[in-house]
């Protein structure tokens, strides 16, 4: 790697010297994977840009363990590592899904450093992944500096049950929403052009309420919106050091990634009401196959109790937002089996907006209402389940293309309400 | 530093949905019965959630308020019943951080006679820089080709002032001596303060009674070259000292010699186009689209930097001066037959009443509004249906508090009843107790619920703000059809001005094979062929359809 600056431990460094790649890490209390990942971030680079000048800048959220020391070492002798400063602490009482508490400080740091380096391309990564390989560098950034992308967002390889509420709702309502099939808006790692990071800076998302969850959905719909070449790399698995023991429960979950989701729709009006159809993104990368993935188990029957639970209590809630009909449907998935248990697409796809045109008129307190959305999404994923068990992966991804075909085929019935809100309910 | 909302779009105001609002009439924050800034920022959030992104401001300076505040004693400075600095500054910050740009009135023409200037020019000596901020003469024979234009209240154009020993010249009333812009240092000062506001932040100018700026013998003393001069050095001034700042001129004029004041894009930014808001309600009385194509197919081409401020009322009387004598009569037989209605030339009521209340008719002249080639202007209180009192004087009876609830004083001020600035609408139809804010909140089906949406519309849509225009030829003269067109985005838009059901046939074979999306419902029709596309409105009924092309 080619060094390009004085050694720095803030990122307040004037634009003396210009880079071609700025590779962002950002990192909270992940002593036990930093090293790694810059590690390999350093391999990456070396091994396939080797002739680019580039620079790795380390963006902790106020780790306790030493993350940032880890990171040091792990590049000692070799390179250095820009620091941003540690962003305040303000937002650490309420817990991100991706457990970064401050993480929109952060990547607004890692992206004006790299604006300030005049960098062609900036990739960022999250410090705690324990899979990242010198390979997710090439796959990352090759698209941006040798093909022309703006955005190239990674394509991890998941069991079908895996990231069901991206595949449930996150996908399929952002692909109708923005017209573009990019199936994983929400991961944390990016690569971007030099036009797009000045456009992401440019951005009024940083300081918005919910900043802290929805960042990395509100950049990919940014980079959707605009006019920018996106791309997806296949990078394999992803595993987090973390994610074993600090889950979120799913309301908390649902409350922070669907309320980004819905959050942002009242932002970018003017673009999604006018966009039909969607197009797919250009693949990179290599899709791994076979049986690597761990085995996930997931019982059917129980989600289905939760959902029957979730009908008999939340009933009431679920009619200041959906229409009689809907409901009556929603009745009628009490009874019978567990395995003829089908909540059809079109359905889901209405249900899924009029939540988010209660979510806008704020007909109840919006964490309720999104709360109360579980059970419903629960009674999905059931349905989900009992169709794609023991179905090969091609199955899996016909039977998702069939849901987004929903999501686009009734998105003119969530643009009808959402122009004239006293259809709500109607 | 508070976020300078004009800075990020250059075109701001072709995008905008402006709301007119005299700040002592909106809220009252300290309960002496006269709405101030304290009482503004608590409303930001209801206007913010009624989606205008401009406000425009009245008069709100130091005055003796013998012309609602357009008569001027300090410039910079704020009138005490309003507020202070600090809390103009507070609410500049506050709309900014709702992303809605401010428009203050910049009176250029004249100031109070309460005004230091004055009161120094007619103590200072024949000649003196100081006398001659304004136009005096010995005297008042001078430039008698000029009109009076408040012909109710004023005689002269001349008043005598025993102090100076000269008389004094005066566009409107004789208590708002006109500067003079044949001094230097009176453009000089002008600069000064305009310096003074942007520095505090404010997004643009609304440049009252521009075009009677200079004075020559031998002429009407309006729209002169001089004029222009002052207004291009105006213009030349706020470019230097930031972007996008916007200059709004007062014309009532015919859009022909309006036009001048946009220059080659150097002048200024807008312009109201006065002549409109007339033939549109001529149009609808009569059921006939002809006075709305002719006036605008009358209006000229201006650079595309510019663009005009529409608007159906205000806070004047419906005017019209620019109307022939028999379309004045008409307009007077259809809207105002008593004659208490009537002020000047024109005609002092509110959108609601002059539409008989009937919600159709606001909606359809709002969709007009909202559709033509220019800026909407929404007057305060008309997103409710308000009324009026045309028994108050002057103007004043379409200047009454905003009706916030059915609470005491409309919620509008904790004062005394007696002590308001202004009695509020009490009668049975446009009475605050059932037409106010709270309850079309609550109402699905409101006016205010309807007007939200429309506007949301009309930001949905650039091609609405920055489109070119189109009408489209129809046998049927009731039924008025247009495109607004840019780039590869079209919008037809189709309105039948009368009460009764009306069939049209419309020629829209360069768009076969497009589909017209109603973009209210999102509803599709039938896909655009070769042969005339038939459709049917209901009475006042209109139509927006964005044409979809279908590969």
């Amino acid at each position: 790697m080619t060094s390009t600056g004085s050694s720095s431990s803030v990122a307040t460094e004037t634009r003396s010297a210009s880079v071609d790649i700025v590779v962002g890490v950002t990192s909270y209390n992940d002593a036990a994977t930093v090293g790694a990942v810059v590690a390999a971030v350093r391999d990456g680079l070396a091994r396939h840009f080797a002739g680019a000048a580039s620079r790795v800048v380390l963006a902790d959220c106020g780790s306790s363990d030493g993350s940032p020391a880890r990171a040091r070492d792990s590049l000692r002798g070799t390179a250095e590592i820009l620091e941003v400063p540690s962003p305040p602490t303000t937002d650490r009482l309420e817990m991100p899904y991706h457990r970064m508490p401050g993480k929109a400080r952060a990547l607004r740091g890692i992206l004006a450093t790299a604006q300030s380096l005049d960098a062609r391309a900036c990739v960022v990564l999250d410090a705690g992944i324990e899979t990242v390989t010198p390979q997710w560098v090439h796959w990352l950034i090759d698209p941006v500096l040798t093909h022309g992308f703006d955005l190239v967002a990674p394509l991890y390889r998941r069991h079908p049950y895996e990231g069901a509420l991206t595949k449930g709702i996150v996908y399929p309502m952002f692909r109708a929403l923005y017209g573009v099939r990019l199936r994983q808006p929400i991961t944390g790692e990016f690569a971007c052009s030099s036009r797009l990071l000045g456009h992401f800076l440019d951005e009024n998302v940083w300081d918005r309420d919910g900043a802290h969850a929805g960042i990395d959905l509100w950049l990919a719909s940014s980079a959707a919106s605009g006019d920018f070449r996106i791309g997806e790399a296949a990078l394999g698995v992803r595993h987090h050091h973390a994610h074993a023991d600090e889950t979120l429960d799913l309301g908390t979950l649902v409350t922070q990634v669907i309320g980004s989701l819905f959050a942002d729709l009242e932002n970018r009006v003017e673009r999604w009401q006018r966009v039909r159809s969607s197009v797919a993104v250009q693949p990179f990368g290599e899709l791994a196959t076979g049986n690597s993935l761990q085995p996930v188990s997931v019982d059917p029957e129980k989600l289905i109790e939760s959902y029957r639970l979730g009908y008999r209590e939340l009933r009431d809630i679920w009619t200041w937002v959906l229409p009689p009909r809907t409901i009556l449907d929603l009745r009628r998935l009490m009874n019978g089996p567990g395995a003829s248990f089908r909540l059809d697409d079109s359905l889901w796809a209405t249900i899924v907006y009029d939540f988010a045109l209660g979510y806008r008129l704020r007909v109840i307190a919006r964490e309720h209402l999104l709360r109360s959305l579980v059970p419903l999404y629960l009674a999905w994923l059931a349905s989900f389940i009992v169709e794609i068990r023991d179905r090969g992966e091609e199955d899996v991804e016909q039977r998702l293309e069939r849901l987004c075909a929903a999501f686009e085929e009734q998105k003119p019935y969530l643009i009808s309400k959402w122009r004239w809100p006293e259809r709500v309910r109607t | 530093m508070a976020h300078k909302s004009s800075q990020s779009d250059g075109l701001w105001y072709k995008r905008a949905v402006i709301y007119e609002l005299p700040v002592k009439s909106f809220c009252d924050g300290n309960a002496d019965g006269v709405g101030d800034f304290p009482g503004l920022i608590e409303k930001l959030d209801y206007l913010e959630g009624l989606g205008v992104n401009c406000l425009w401001l009245l008069p709100f300076f130091p005055s003796p308020l013998r012309d609602d505040g357009y008569d001027i004693a300090d410039y910079c400075d704020i009138h005490p019943s309003y507020g202070t600095l600090d809390d103009f500054r507070r609410f500049l910050d506050a709309a900014h951080e709702r992303r809605m740009h401010v428009v203050i009135e910049l009176v250029l023409n004249h100031t109070s006679d309460q005004h230091l200037w004055f009161r120094r020019a007619r103590e200072a000596p024949p000649g003196s820089i100081e006398r001659d901020f304004y136009v005096w003469s010995d005297t008042d024979e001078k430039y008698r080709d000029a009109r009076v234009i408040f012909v109710d209240s004023e005689r002269s154009n001349w008043t005598w002032d025993p102090v100076a020993g000269a008389y004094y010249w005066h566009r409107f009333f004789h208590h708002q001596p006109d500067l003079n812009y044949d001094n230097p240092a009176v453009l000089g000062e002008i600069l000064r303060v305009i310096d003074f506001w942007l520095e505090l932040g404010v997004d643009g100018f609304r440049l009252d009674a521009v075009p009677y700026l200079v004075e020559r013998e031998g002429t009407s003393c309006e729209n002169l070259p001089d004029t222009h001069t002052v207004l291009k050095a105006i213009r030349r001034h706020i470019d230097e000292r930031g972007p996008h700042r916007m200059l709004l001129a007062e014309a009532n004029q015919f859009p022909a010699d309006v036009r001048a004041y946009f220059g080659d894009g150097d002048e200024c930014h807008m312009a109201y186009h006065f002549p409109l808001m007339p033939r549109i309600f001529m149009g609808l009385h009569l059921e006939d689209r002809h006075p709305i194509v002719e006036i605008m197919q009358q209006t000229p081409t201006i650079p595309g930097v510019c663009q005009w401020a529409l608007f159906l009322r205000n806070h004047d009387e419906l005017t019209l001066e620019m109307v022939t004598d028999e379309e004045r009569d008409y307009m007077h037989l259809a809207y105002s037959a008593d004659p208490q209605a009537r002020i000047n030339l024109g005609i002092r009521r509110r959108l609601a009443p002059l539409m008989g209340n009937n919600r159709r008719r606001i909606e359809l002249l709002n969709s007009l509004l909202f559709s033509f080639p220019g800026t909407p202007i929404v007057y305060y209180g008309d997103e409710i249906g308000m009324g009026d009192n045309v028994y108050l004087g002057d103007r004043n009876g379409v200047r009454t508090p905003m009706q916030w609830t059915s609470d005491r004083n409309a919620r509008f001020s904790k004062a005394d009843p007696a002590r308001l600035y202004s009695p509020i609408i009490m009668d049975p139809i446009y009475g605050y107790q059932g037409l106010n804010v709270e309850a079309q909140e609550r109402d699905g089906s409101s006016l205010l619920q309807w007007m939200k949406n429309l506007i949301g519309l009309r930001k949905l849509f650039p091609v609405l703000g920055l489109g070119t225009l189109r009408f489209l030829e129809c046998e049927n003269r009731k039924v008025l059809a247009y495109l607004r067109e840019l780039e590869n985005d079209a919008i037809l838009c189709v309105a039948n001005l009368s009460r009764s059901v009306q069939p049209v046939e419309l020629d829209l074979a360069p768009f076969a094979g497009f589909v017209p999306i109603e973009v209210l419902g999102y509803t599709e029709f039938p896909i655009i062929g070769e042969r005339r596309y038939f459709l049917t409105l209901g009475p006042y009924d209109f139509y927006w359809f964005e044409l979809q092309r279908r590969d």
